[in-house]
């Protein structure tokens, strides 16, 4: 107050000290005028820049002035812009303003003066205007060079949506000059005649290289150009926040806006300002920033955070309690004790908030998929007891905390795991039996299912199987079978047995499963009963059992064309009468075979009921292999014995019969139906799938039919194969074939009794000539080895002549009737001592049957193949000698006529000298010294060679 | 997919200038093929140019027509046509030394780092080109004045003078580019007349069958560098 006054004292001194200046010296006022005026351009930012001072002040003197500025463009008459400056002037002191202006500097010629006036409330009096300061000129055309053209302003940095001006100076007047936005003319005003000036007005942001603006002279290679970057809007920073986790140093952040644009020009700060302290940092980060807490800070916090840029500033702020945003480390030191089988303690440790803060924490406890939370209030350290945990199984717990009175943040999680401690089993193991009958014994196979890990409440380290003969209780024995195996398979007497199974882990033993396996097995004859399955399983159901049932259990197979047919079991209570069995395994048509068993007071298990579906019929899969039987003119009868229908996929409830016929309407008892080829026949349905046969009647004789069977299910037929084709027989020809066959048979029976006739007559009445070959008297002969002695072969012999008998047509003779006739003979070799002269030689006849073609007048041609007598011989037709021999010594037999020569014979010549029996004589021997004979041969049937010989007729037979 | 391609050739064009990976082929011919190869792709206004002008705007019509080369500023083919063979190499090193310079300084104004991917390729490319370029220096007998392998210095160019003008450099870097692309072009020419008339050097002709890692005679660039004699106007 004391200084105040004193300093109101020298002020109103001096001012007197003024006023009598004033009056005394100048007698008239003192105006405060701005001297040294000088005015800077910046270009870059299109700034004028001005400074000036005031010298007429008192020393120390110190008053509130309003300057007034002028600024001209062009020529200074033109006055653009006119502006009040209010400010605290010292004597002597540099004052400074800048004006930015819309045009270019560079675009036109400026001028700036100013004068002032006292604008003090002390001084009323000096409050008028000083003298106008002379006109300052900035001229930046003078200095721009001598280039043609120039546009402006260079390189210039705005933010979307702002309004710009562009000019461009040109040196020639006889130019046309043209400017271009990004290609598209722009039009401008004409400041001067060497320059235009174009406003944009709401510039949009193209590029990040920025905006291209250019004008062109119409005559030369002129084109100069500017780049006006255009930046996106600058966006204040978002979700401001600020945070601690010990009360020594607040962590800030916040989302920057967009991106400006990757302008490089474009370089973003961010600052953070606490008003209750007046600090100030600035930020490392674009996006967060710590601040460090003084010890003895309030807690108050008054944050300022300001986004800038080149172009613009941006500022958020943000007031609160430094214990309202505490967000805690997260708990240390995090243990788990004292597990037990359903215990277990949970310790842990939060770094403190203060003094006196109470932290809120979380427990949360995940296992076998459940979760369980708790909320413990802690100062500095944790503890909490997890109950009612199940034995053996595996948990995680986690902890994180909060403030309690503050909440503002959960911690981080920190989490352990643990393991609770086995106890024993909790559930009997669910136990099934099969048993068979084997050699007098019982081999029950024992089926426990293992125990899930609630019940197991550990590792089942094996379990135990007590066999006790109830029929002598006191024998017992015990199995123990480890895991993984789930059955086993014991041989019993016939005695009854109790069968006890019990799991067992490392603690203790479950309670005992029991089952009771019967002397007798009690497996009576039951029906079975269809079931139909559905997508959900089948639905069973039974009659409920009068007397004491303990229970009931339903038994399938999963696998049933399996041999280990993965038997599979249902317990059920005993009040229940109906249960739904599904799997996973059920497969469509895939017949499954249930049978539901009581199970008594005494735990044995007796079959109730038998029970078959299908959880999804399938049409059948094939067709059966069906016989065709008493195939009549009219009806024919099928058979399929061997079909097979219960290995089908469904239940075969029938079959369809298809016919074929050319007739255009079905038989009665059939109905049309089109096949899947659009062929249209006849459809038998056979209703009965028990019948395995089937007769088709009503047929028309000698007609062709097609039949197709196959059997059906509930789903529909089996697959379509191919017809078989069935001709029925003639009205008439069953009738012939009763005439025709007795008839054959009767002609047959004939025939061999006249061949054992004709074998009886020649065996008594012409006897077989020996053979000589065969003759006892052969060996003696050899074995006197008398060389002179042989037997002559009938090969060796050369005929020399052919006896031709004549036989009247028509005439036949028994053979009893027959005389001996005098041959002809026709000599056939040249000599004439052959038969004249006497000599060495022994002449025999020899006759050789020929059978006549027939044994009537129709005998005639008897054709004759060379092929068929290549050979001489006597057993070949008679026709071979003469034809071996030459056409030069007889004529063939085939040319003789029928009729006149029908039996012949050949004498044959027997040479001495003959050789090998089997070998031919090439050239034909001279007769000498040859015996001759005659002998007679009948040729058996079956030697005769096929083409010349045929059955002699019985009255043909001649020797 | 384009991209891809291109990637992939620029890699290919790279693994075969095989002086990159520290020795040259000897092998004349393959080594001319190669050369004439890369020329004919670094001449592709695709690998620069068309990319550049997209980026900085100037695709528009009456601005695109300036965008043409400024004449002297790259040798034109006739005075490429008459340097002998080793000038001509000479020639070649140092007027990509100067390429590679320039691209450095248009680097600076593009902002996006995907559009500088084009750049840094064509950067690649010019150094594996003068690395080749090198190898065939050394093919050549008789020569005292070898060309240096690159990286050449910053230095190793005549420093464009400094514009300040954002619109007029980038103008000017369009037409570098565009003579750039042109330069190639002639290049490839005078490499392909190289394997068509292997005689006609007037001074030299190949060396055969030098050996393998030949050594390489490394001259200061300071003291041995050729100026350029043909950067004459077209």
């Amino acid at each position: 107050m004391a200084l105040f006054s004193a300093f109101q004292t020298t002020f109103l001194l001096a001012l007197l000290s003024l006023k009598t200046y004033q009056s005394e010296v100048l007698s008239e006022p003192l105006s405060l005028a701005p001297e040294s005026l000088e005015v800077s351009i910046d270009s870059a930012r299109q700034c004028l820049h001005l400074q000036w001072s005031v010298h007429n002040l008192a020393y120390h003197q110190e008053l509130k002035m309003v300057f007034q500025i002028e600024i001209s463009r062009i020529k200074t008459s033109n006055v653009i812009w006119v502006e009040n400056y209010s400010t605290t002037v010292k004597r002597n002191q540099v004052l400074r303003w800048s004006w930015e202006s819309q045009l270019p500097l560079e675009c036109a010629k400026h001028s700036v003066r100013m004068r002032g006036a006292v604008d003090d409330a002390q001084v009323p009096e000096l409050r008028f205007w000083s003298n106008w300061t002379s006109w300052e000129e900035v001229d930046v055309q003078s200095s721009l060079g001598h280039d043609p053209l120039f546009v402006f302003p260079k390189d210039k940095l705005v933010e979307e949506g702002s309004n710009v001006t562009i000019c461009y100076v040109s040196r020639s007047h006889q130019n046309n000059i043209s400017c271009y936005l990004e290609g598209v003319r722009m039009h401008g005003e004409q400041l001067d005649p060497n320059v235009c000036v174009f406003h944009l007005k709401n510039v949009p942001f193209i590029r990040e290289t920025g905006t291209n603006i250019y004008c062109k002279a119409d005559r030369g290679d002129v084109i100069k150009g500017i780049v006006l970057f255009v930046s996106k809007v600058f966006e204040e920073p978002k979700d401001f926040s600020c945070e601690t986790r010990d009360l020594k140093t607040l962590n800030c952040t916040w989302a920057p806006g967009s991106d400006a644009g990757l302008l490089t020009q474009l370089s973003q700060s961010y600052t953070l300002f606490e008003s209750f302290s007046g600090k100030k940092t600035l930020c490392k980060h674009k996006s967060w920033c710590n601040w460090q807490v003084p010890p003895d800070s309030q807690e108050m916090h008054n944050f300022t955070l300001t986004a800038e840029n080149y172009l613009r500033k941006r500022s958020v702020h943000l007031l609160f309690n430094l214990t309202h945003r505490v967000h805690p480390m997260a708990p240390f030191n995090v243990f788990v004790k004292n597990v037990s089988a359903t215990n277990a303690t949970m310790t842990w440790k939060v770094h403190s908030i203060g003094n006196y803060s109470t932290l809120l924490c979380q427990i949360e406890l995940y296992g076998e998929g459940k979760v369980i939370q708790q909320n413990v209030s802690v100062k500095v350290n944790g503890k909490h007891l997890m109950k009612k945990l199940e034995p053996s199984t595996e948990y995680a717990a986690q902890v994180r905390c909060a403030n309690a009175n503050h909440f503002w943040k959960w911690s981080e999680w920190t989490r352990r795991n643990f393991t609770t401690a086995e106890a024993a089993p909790s559930e009997a193991p669910d136990v099934w039996r099969n048993v068979k009958s084997v050699q007098g014994h019982c081999v029950v196979t024992l089926f426990w299912k293992p125990l899930s890990k609630l019940q197991a409440n550990g590792k089942i380290l094996f379990y135990n199987v007590v066999l006790e003969n109830l029929d002598r209780p006191s024998t017992l024995k015990l199995l123990s079978i480890p895991p993984p195996a789930n059955g086993t398979e014991l041989t019993l007497d016939q005695c009854s047995y109790q069968i006890r199974v019990t799991a067992n882990n490392s603690v203790g033993t479950s309670p005992a499963s029991i089952i009771a396996v019967s002397g007798d097995p009690g497996n009576k004859e039951v029906e079975e009963e269809r079931v139909k399955g559905t997508e959900d399983g089948f639905c069973l159901s039974w009659k409920p059992q009068p007397g004491d049932v303990t229970g009931y259990v339903v038994e399938w197979c999963e696998r049933p064309g399996d041999p280990l047919c993965d038997l599979q079991w249902k317990n059920l209570g005993p009040d229940t009468t109906s249960t739904v069995v599904s799997s996973d395994a059920f497969r469509p048509g895939v017949r499954y075979n249930f049978r539901i068993y009581g199970i008594s007071t005494e735990r044995i298990p007796y079959l109730l009921e038998k029970k078959t579906g299908y959880s999804q019929e399938l049409v059948p899969s094939d067709n059966p292999q069906v016989l065709m039987s008493n195939l009549t003119s009219y009806s024919f009868t099928l058979s399929w014995k061997d079909y097979a229908a219960e290995s089908q996929p469904g239940f075969v409830r029938g079959y369809s019969l298809y016919l074929k016929s050319k007739a255009a309407r079905c038989l009665p008892g059939s109905e049309k139906a089109v096949l899947s080829d659009d062929s249209i026949c006849c459809k038998y349905k056979i209703d009965n799938p028990k019948q395995k046969t089937f007769v088709v009647e009503n047929l028309q004789p000698a007609s062709f039919y097609e039949f197709f069977l196959t059997p059906y299910t509930s789903v529909g037929e089996g697959p379509q194969g191919a017809f078989t084709k069935v001709t029925t027989p003639d009205e008439y020809s069953h009738i012939l074939i009763r005439v025709i066959l007795p008839m054959i048979f009767s002609i047959l029976l004939i025939m061999i009794l006249c061949y054992l006739k004709s074998q009886w007559m020649k065996e008594k009445c012409y006897p077989d000539i020996p053979d000589p070959y065969k003759s006892s008297v052969l060996s003696l002969i050899k074995s006197k080895e008398n060389p002179r002695l042989t037997i002559m072969n009938v090969k060796d012999c050369i005929p020399d002549a052919i006896e031709v008998i004549n036989k009247q047509e028509g005439t036949r003779k028994s053979l009893t009737e027959t005389e001996p006739t005098k041959p002809t003979y026709l000599y056939l070799l040249p000599t004439e001592k052959s038969h004249s002269g006497p000599g060495p030689c022994i002449c025999f006849e020899n006759f050789t049957y020929n059978q006549a073609a027939s044994d009537s007048a129709s005998c005639g041609h008897v054709p004759v193949t060379p092929k068929a007598q290549p050979q001489l011989g006597l057993l070949t037709s008679s026709e071979n000698g003469p034809k071996a021999l030459g056409k030069n010594y007889v004529n063939s037999l085939g040319e003789i006529p029928a009729g006149e020569t029908n039996l012949n014979y050949v004498s044959q010549l027997a040479s001495p000298m003959c050789g090998d029996k089997s070998s031919l004589p090439t050239n034909p021997p001279e007769p000498a010294l040859c015996s001759e004979y005659k002998t007679q041969m009948a040729i058996p049937m079956g030697l005769a060679s096929p083409p010349s010989i045929t059955l002699l007729d019985e009255g043909e037979h001649d020797h | 997919m384009l991209a891809l391609c291109d990637l992939g050739l620029v890699l290919g064009l790279l693994f075969l200038s095989t002086p990159a990976m520290g020795s040259c082929l000897d092998n004349y011919q393959e080594l001319l093929g190669q050369l004439q190869k890369q020329a004919d792709f670094m001449q592709h206004t695709s690998m620069l140019l068309d990319h550049y002008i997209s980026i900085q705007g100037l695709d528009k019509d009456g601005l695109k027509e300036h965008c043409q080369e400024r004449p002297g500023v790259f040798p034109s083919k006739d005075a490429l046509q008459r340097l002998s063979r080793q000038e001509f190499l000479q020639i070649l090193n140092n007027t990509l030394g100067h390429v590679l310079h320039r691209l450095r300084t248009l680097q600076k104004d593009i902002p996006k780092a995907q559009d500088l991917e084009k750049l840094n390729i064509a950067k690649l490319n010019i150094r594996g080109f003068k690395n080749n370029i090198h190898c065939m220096a050394q093919l050549l007998p008789g020569s005292l004045e070898k060309t240096e392998p690159t990286p050449t210095g910053p230095g190793a160019s005549p420093s464009p003078t400094p514009i300040s003008d954002a619109f007029q450099r980038r103008l000017e870097g369009c037409r570098f580019l565009h003579g750039y692309h042109r330069f190639m072009h002639s290049v490839g020419q005078v490499f392909r007349e190289w394997g068509q008339s292997p005689s006609r050097s007037r001074r030299h002709s190949p060396r055969r069958g030098l050996r393998k890692g030949t050594h390489r005679t490394h001259l200061s660039s300071r003291n041995k560098r050729l100026m350029p004699r043909g950067w004459l106007p077209r």
